[in-house]
C-alpha cells in the first residue's frame, strides 16, 4: 500500500516532529459526508485531539478522490500523505507521540483486538446502514453523496460508490444478512465493549488510548445523526455505560465535535 | 438419529487432526471443550448443505450452519460448571475473535487457496481426494474462488493502484502482528482464560492446528507461527489432551510411515537396475529401427550394386536418353 511505502520513506528522513501547517481533509461536514465517513473523520479527529496536537481542517468535495487509499479523512504533513485511523496512529507513534504507552504488551494487544472488533462490526453495520436499507439510501445517502457534483455525476457517483460498498459487504458475507441480524451483532459488540469497559472512564484506566478515540468517534456519530431508521442509535443508547463514556468525551473535547 | 447426540457433518481429518478444515475443527474442539458428545459424520461435500459450507451441526432436527448459533447450541447442551466463561471474558473472547477474522483470515486463505505452491501441493488434491466423484471437479475451484474474493474484495481498494504483491504484503504483515497479540495475550497460561479452555482457543485451533500439522514446505506465515512457541504449545496441548489418535489411527500412520519407508527402500534398490533397464530400452529400440530402416530398403549395403552391375548401367542409360530426347 502507498502507507507501506511511506513508512519506508519516513523512517529514511530526520524530520520535524509536527510542522504548523498539518492539514486535516474530509468532505464538507454539514451538506456532504456521509455516516461512516463522518465517524472515521470523528474518531481521528478525536484521538489527535487527545495527543495534543494542532491541524487544520480543509473541507473539499473531492477529499475522497484525493486521498491516496480512496478513503477519508487524510492528512498532509509536510511533505507525507497519511489516510485512515489505523497508519494515522502509526504515523503519529513514529513522530514520537503516543497516548498507549503505558500500556504493556498483553493490554496493547487487546487494545487492538477491541479496535478489530470496532472495524469489524460497528463500522460493517455503519456501511449497511447507510448503502443497504433502501429508506436510508435512498432519502439520505445517495443525496448527500452527490451534492456538488454536476446533474449526471451526482446520479452516477453515489451509484458506483453504492456498488463497490455491496461488494466489499458481500465478499465478507454482510450482504446476505438481515437487518435483524445485523442489530444483533451491533448488541453483541456493545454488550463487549460495555463490559470492558465498565466503570472505568476509559477503556485502560484514567488516561485515554486510540481506542477510546475509535469508540468514541463510532458511536457518538451513530447516536448523533438523525435518520430515517434509527434502530441501531436506539441499541446503542440502552447501553448507559456507553452513552456516558460518549458525553465525557464529548464534554471533554467538545470545542470541535459540537459543529 | 438419537436426540440426545449432536450430529456434525464435516471435512475428514487428516495429518493427526481431526479435521482440516478451521471451522469444523472449532466446532468439534469447543464441543470437546464443553463435555457435549457429538457424533462427526465425514461428509465431505458442502454441495447440498443449506448454506453451502461444512460443518453443519444437526440437533432436534434442525441444521444450522452460522458459527455463532453452532457453538451457543453446544453451550447449551453442556453439563453445568464445565465452561465458567461468561462476564468480560466474553468480551474478550468477542474482542479476539473480531481480531483473527480480520487480520488473520486473510492471511490464512491466502496461504491454503492462493499460494500457487501450496495449493497445487497440498490443497487442491487433498480437497480432490475427499469430495465424491463428479464434484472433485468442481469444489476446489469453489473454494479457491471464495478465498480469493475474501482476501482481495475485503480489502475494498482500487486495483489500478495496488497489485496483489502488495496486498499480500499487508495481510501478511496484519497476520504476523496478529499471533504476536495471540501470543502476548496468552503469556505462560495453559488456556487464554487460565486453566479452563474457552471459545477462544477452540477458533484459535481452528486456525492455527493445520498450519502446523499439514506437509507445507516453506510459507511465513507458517514460519512465524513456529516462532510463536506458546501457540503451538497450546495446539499441541489441546491435540493431545482432547484429541488422542484412537488405536486404529495409530495403526494406519504407522503403516503409512512404513510405506513411505518401504518406497524410499525400493526406490534406492531400484537405483542401479533401473539405469540398466533404460539402456535395455534404447538398445532394444536401436536394433528395431535398424532393422525396420535395412527391411524396408531406406538403408541399402553397397554391394547390392556391385552384384548387379548392368542393373545399374541400365539406371545410367535411361537418363541420358532422357536427356538426349
Amino acid at each position: 500500500m502507498s502507507s507501506l511505502v511511506a513508512e519506508a520513506i519516513q523512517t529514511e528522513l530526520a524530520i520535524e516532529r509536527w510542522p504548523d501547517d498539518v492539514q486535516f481533509f474530509q468532505q464538507y461536514q454539514v451538506e456532504q459526508i456521509t455516516l461512516p465517513d463522518q465517524a472515521a473523520c470523528l474518531s481521528v479527529k478525536t484521538f489527535l485531539h487527545m495527543c495534543g496536537l494542532n491541524y487544520r481542517e480543509e473541507l473539499r468535495i473531492n477529499a475522497e478522490e484525493m486521498s491516496p487509499s480512496g478513503k477519508v479523512p487524510f492528512l498532509k504533513v509536510g511533505p507525507f500523505l497519511t489516510s485512515e485511523f489505523e497508519p494515522i496512529v502509526a504515523f503519529v507513534n513514529q513522530r514520537g507521540f503516543s497516548i498507549s504507552e503505558q500500556l504493556d504488551d498483553a493490554q496493547r494487544s487487546e487494545m487492538k483486538a477491541y479496535m478489530a472488533m470496532v472495524d469489524n462490526i460497528l463500522v460493517h453495520a455503519e456501511l449497511y446502514l447507510s448503502w443497504v436499507i433502501p429508506d436510508v439510501v435512498n432519502e439520505v445517502t445517495i443525496p448527500r453523496y452527490g451534492v456538488g457534483q454536476p446533474q449526471p455525476l451526482s446520479w452516477i457517483l453515489p451509484r458506483l460508490k453504492k456498488r463497490d460498498v455491496q461488494t466489499r459487504l458481500s465478499s465478507i458475507g454482510w450482504s446476505k444478512k438481515t437487518f435483524d441480524e445485523v442489530c444483533e451483532e451491533v448488541v453483541t459488540c456493545c454488550q463487549a465493549l460495555s463490559d470492558r469497559l465498565g466503570t472505568n472512564s476509559y477503556f485502560f484506566g484514567e488516561r485515554p488510548t486510540e481506542l477510546d478515540a475509535l469508540v468514541f468517534g463510532h458511536l457518538f456519530t451513530i447516536i448523533t445523526t438523525e435518520l430515517p431508521e434509527m434502530r441501531i442509535a436506539n441499541i446503542i443508547r440502552k447501553f448507559e455505560t456507553l452513552t456516558t463514556f460518549c458525553s465525557n468525551v464529548d464534554k471533554l473535547y467538545r470545542d470541535f465535535s459540537a459543529d | 438419529m438419537a436426540d440426545d447426540v449432536l450430529e456434525v457433518d464435516i471435512w475428514e481429518g487428516d495429518w493427526e487432526l481431526p479435521s482440516v478444515d478451521s471451522d469444523c475443527l472449532t466446532v468439534l474442539a469447543f464441543s470437546k471443550f464443553c463435555g457435549v458428545p457429538c457424533r462427526a459424520v465425514k461428509r465431505n461435500n458442502p454441495v447440498w448443505t443449506p448454506s453451502g459450507t461444512l460443518p453443519v451441526l444437526r440437533a432436534d432436527g434442525k441444521s444450522v450452519s452460522k458459527m455463532s448459533e453452532m457453538l451457543e447450541i453446544i453451550k447449551k447442551r453442556s453439563p453445568t460448571g464445565v465452561t465458567p466463561q461468561v462476564g468480560p471474558n466474553n468480551a474478550d473472547v468477542k474482542a479476539f475473535s473480531s481480531l483473527m477474522e480480520q487480520k488473520l483470515l486473510p492471511a490464512v486463505l491466502h496461504t491454503w487457496w492462493l499460494d500457487d505452491q501450496t495449493y497445487v501441493d497440498v490443497t487442491r488434491p487433498w480437497y480432490a481426494h475427499a469430495s465424491p466423484f463428479p464434484l472433485n471437479f468442481y469444489i476446489p475451484g469453489r473454494l479457491h474462488r471464495t478465498a480469493a474474493s475474501i482476501v482481495y474484495m475485503a480489502e475494498n481498494v482500487d486495483p489500478d493502484n495496488i497489485t496483489k504483491a502488495e496486498i499480500e504484503a499487508k495481510i501478511y504483515k496484519d497476520a504476523k502482528e496478529c499471533l504476536n497479540h495471540l501470543s502476548y495475550r496468552l503469556g505462560e497460561q495453559d488456556f487464554f482464560f487460565g486453566s479452563l479452555p474457552s471459545e477462544l482457543d477452540a477458533k484459535v485451533i481452528g486456525y492455527l492446528a493445520p498450519l502446523l500439522k499439514a506437509p507445507v514446505q516453506t510459507n511465513r506465515l507458517i514460519n512465524h507461527l513456529k516462532a510463536c512457541t506458546n501457540l503451538c504449545t497450546l495446539c499441541n496441548r489441546v491435540l493431545m489432551r482432547y484429541f488422542p489418535l484412537s488405536p486404529e489411527e495409530m495403526e494406519l500412520k504407522r503403516k503409512r510411515d512404513e510405506e513411505t519407508r518401504q518406497k524410499m527402500q525400493i526406490d534406492s534398490l531400484e537405483f542401479p537396475n533401473k539405469k540398466r533397464n533404460i539402456l535395455f530400452a534404447a538398445l532394444f529400440a536401436a536394433v528395431a529401427m535398424l532393422s525396420y530402416a535395412l527391411s524396408s530398403g531406406i538403408v541399402k549395403f553397397g554391394t547390392e550394386n556391385v552384384n548387379n552391375p548392368d542393373y545399374a548401367d541400365d539406371d545410367y542409360n535411361d537418363d541420358d536418353d532422357d536427356d538426349n530426347g
